[in-house]
């Protein structure tokens, strides 16, 4: 058939062609790929790591697949990857599920509420009460008493406030809700916490991207987008209260106070970390709204049988680096560096990992 | 009573070409009516693909430069590196559908126009289930290469992404084929079968090779489709920074790679993505160019003798 025998040459000529493409870059056989995939919080990131490591170790290939939290927790327990990665902890059926998954928390979000407020030069004042309030169409005015209260001095614009949320199921909306939660007994009770919820009033826009451009687009505006977003476009954002009753601006110290401060109350890696959560943290300068996100790794790295030994331990002494040198990357990208608390939770679980029940990282270092 | 005749009949000639030039002229202007409104309606068809093809040139084309074609990408955001795995990936998973597809699909074609008269319940099923296979949302199909190779084998693979790929491409070309097939006129099936020549060198002599142009361009639809697909890779070749290594492992495509660009807060992996958007537009397009050129070239034309 000369059609098909075409098709055949073309494809043919293509495959050959394509396969062209890997010349430049220098391939040797005993290098070693991992493969990851999971939250698109923590990606920019972990794709910096990417390009990082090889100069560290140029024999290891990282490759991070932004697939979202919940399928990098699937893809995880089902081993299509050697690692996952996620802005909420395995749940305590996923945890059961996984067998023996330790939690590597490797970066720090926090969710900033932006607003576009055209009149108004002073940085606003929220509470989470307020907040509640706001997202739940209770307050609809920018000039009700409840918000002028905390921001006395400034004239607020009589318009109807716009509320900006996620479309889609996100971490973000995880970590969200969880806050509002803790702050309002009556979100508690009507919506919970959820990577989606049914959100009274309001309007959605789909991803971080969506709601930053609802937000720049729609005076009178408020929505959550996290830290990083509004740092590197330039948004507008509020001093939100915190538990010590302090008004404390988003930024990379208010956020890892908040954490430091909750380091005392986390688990091992091996343990359940479900009822982890660092919103609403105690502590003077802590901004109340941050979440850790995790690495998700097998506490014995056999149990994926597409892990072999040199695998495993380039992936735990990958894993190492990126919780230490790697976190020099975090805060031009506008992420937060871990405070060494929580960097030492992590050598003891690195520490506790082992390949068919011999540890791994004592072995490398000595 | 003459003189009155032709008056009358003076009168009515009138007054019928009155009406005709009446007619006529009304008929004109609603001619004209509907022929702008036609042509209004043409525009707004036309407008969101000139302005989708304006946007993505004025936007990608400063991001396309040798390091953008051939590298691996740099870390996100740093503005760095290519889309050389995206691209080489895309073509290689395209290749292989495409190797897989379309003699399944052109086969298909083949046994619908020449060999259903026999059965017809089981054509009109065959049929059926054809086009309910073109209507299933394309990541539901990913979901069954998802179960079906990626958790048999344990890992992404090219070969998943060629497989769903593949499915989605069948139905679209069995259904061009066995239409393009139907048109060869029966009377040159009747000369060859006169001509003594059996069954299956009728086909592949005459009725395949007489329809080759429409085939290709059932091959060449089905192509276009597939190269824009992202949500079924997603869940068979789920993409990332490296180039192919091996059959087992994860390979990029550049509808995946757009969506992780566009998805991130910074400006130049945006002007990455329009770059990357720009270049599948390209790929799609010079790839149906070269397809029809082949068919063109090698068109038979059937003479008549007589």
């Amino acid at each position: 058939m000369v059609n098909l025998k075409n098709c055949t040459i073309l494809g043919v000529s293509i495959l050959a062609l394509s396969l062209l493409i890997p010349v430049y870059t220098n391939s040797v056989n005993a290098q070693v790929t991992i493969n990851g995939a999971g939250a698109t919080f923590p990606f920019p990131l972990i794709d910096t790591w990417r390009v990082e490591y090889k100069n560290v170790n140029p024999d290891v290939n990282i490759n991070y697949a932004s697939i979202g939290s919940g399928g990098g927790i699937k893809q995880f327990i089902e081993k299509t990857v050697d690692f996952g990665a996620t802005d909420a902890p395995l749940s305590a059926s996923e945890f059961e599920k996984a067998g023996n998954a330790v939690h590597i928390p490797e970066t720090i979000g926090s969710v900033v509420l932006a607003y576009n407020l055209p009149e108004v030069t002073t940085p606003l004042k929220l509470t989470g009460p307020v907040i509640a309030d706001i997202f739940m169409g209770k307050i609809t005015k920018w000039d009700d008493t409840k918000i002028k209260e905390i921001n006395p001095g400034v004239t607020l614009p009589s318009e109807d406030i716009i509320s900006v949320h996620r479309s889609d199921g996100s971490g973000t909306s995880f970590v969200f809700t969880d806050y509002l939660s803790k702050v309002s007994p009556e979100w508690h009770d009507s919506i919970g916490v959820g990577k989606s919820v049914q959100w009274p009033s309001g309007i959605g826009a789909p991803g971080n991207e969506g709601v930053a451009a609802s937000i720049q687009g729609s005076p009178y505006s408020i929505g959550y987008v996290e830290l990083a977003y509004a740092l590197t476009t330039q948004m507008t954002y509020a001093s939100i209260q915190n538990k010590e009753g302090n008004f404390i601006a988003p930024s990379f110290n208010s956020t890892m106070d908040a954490v430091s401060s909750a380091a005392g109350t986390l688990p091992e890696g091996s343990q359940s970390w479900t009822n982890v959560t660092l919103t609403d943290s105690s502590g003077p300068n802590s901004y109340p709204i941050s979440s850790l996100t995790y690495l998700l790794l097998y506490k014995d790295l056999s149990t994926n049988p597409s892990v072999d030994e040199q695998k495993a331990r380039s992936l735990v002494d990958f894993v190492e680096w990126a919780i230490t040198d790697g976190q020099q990357f975090s805060e031009s990208l506008g992420y937060v560096p871990l405070p060494q608390s929580v960097v030492d939770i992590n050598e003891q679980t690195l520490k506790s990992l082992t390949f068919k029940g011999t540890p791994i990282l004592s072995n490398s270092t000595s | 009573m003459s003189k009155h005749d032709s008056n009358k009949r003076k009168n009515y000639k009138s007054i019928i070409q009155d009406t005709i030039s009446k007619n006529a002229s009304r008929r004109k202007t609603k001619n004209n009516l509907i022929t702008v409104l036609l042509f209004c309606f043409v525009v707004i068809a036309i407008i969101p693909l000139g302005s989708i093809l304006i946007e993505i040139i004025k936007n990608g084309v400063g991001a396309l430069s040798f390091e953008f074609l051939f590298e691996a990408p740099g870390s996100i955001g740093s503005g760095g590196g290519g889309i050389g795995p995206a691209i080489q990936g895309t073509l290689l998973v395209v290749a292989f559908a495409t190797l897989i597809g379309a003699p399944v699909g052109v086969l298909a074609g083949v046994y619908l126009s020449e060999y259903s008269d026999s059965s017809r319940t089981f054509a009109y099923v065959l049929r059926l289930f054809n086009d309910v296979l073109t209507g299933i949302p394309s990541i539901v199909i990913g979901i069954t290469g998802y179960i079906t190779l990626v958790l048999t084998l344990g890992s992404f693979s090219i070969l998943a992404g060629a497989f769903v790929l593949s499915i989605i491409m069948i139905p679209i070309i069995a259904r061009v084929s066995e239409e393009t097939l139907k048109l060869v006129p029966n009377n040159l099936r009747e000369a060859a079968y006169g001509l003594g020549l059996p069954k299956w060198k009728v086909i592949y002599h005459v009725v395949i090779k007489g329809s080759k142009s429409g085939i290709l361009t059932g091959i060449v639809l089905a192509i276009s489709r597939i190269t824009g697909e992202t949500a079924p890779l997603i869940m068979t070749i789920l993409g990332t920074s490296l180039f192919f290594s091996g059959f087992n492992s994860p390979v990029d495509a550049l509808p995946l790679r757009i969506w992780r660009l566009a998805s991130q807060p910074y400006p130049s992996a945006h002007e990455q993505g329009w770059g990357a958007a720009l270049l599948l537009i390209l790929i799609v397009l010079s790839l149906s160019i070269i397809l029809r050129m082949f068919a063109q070239q090698r068109r038979i034309t059937f003479k008549s003798t007589t």
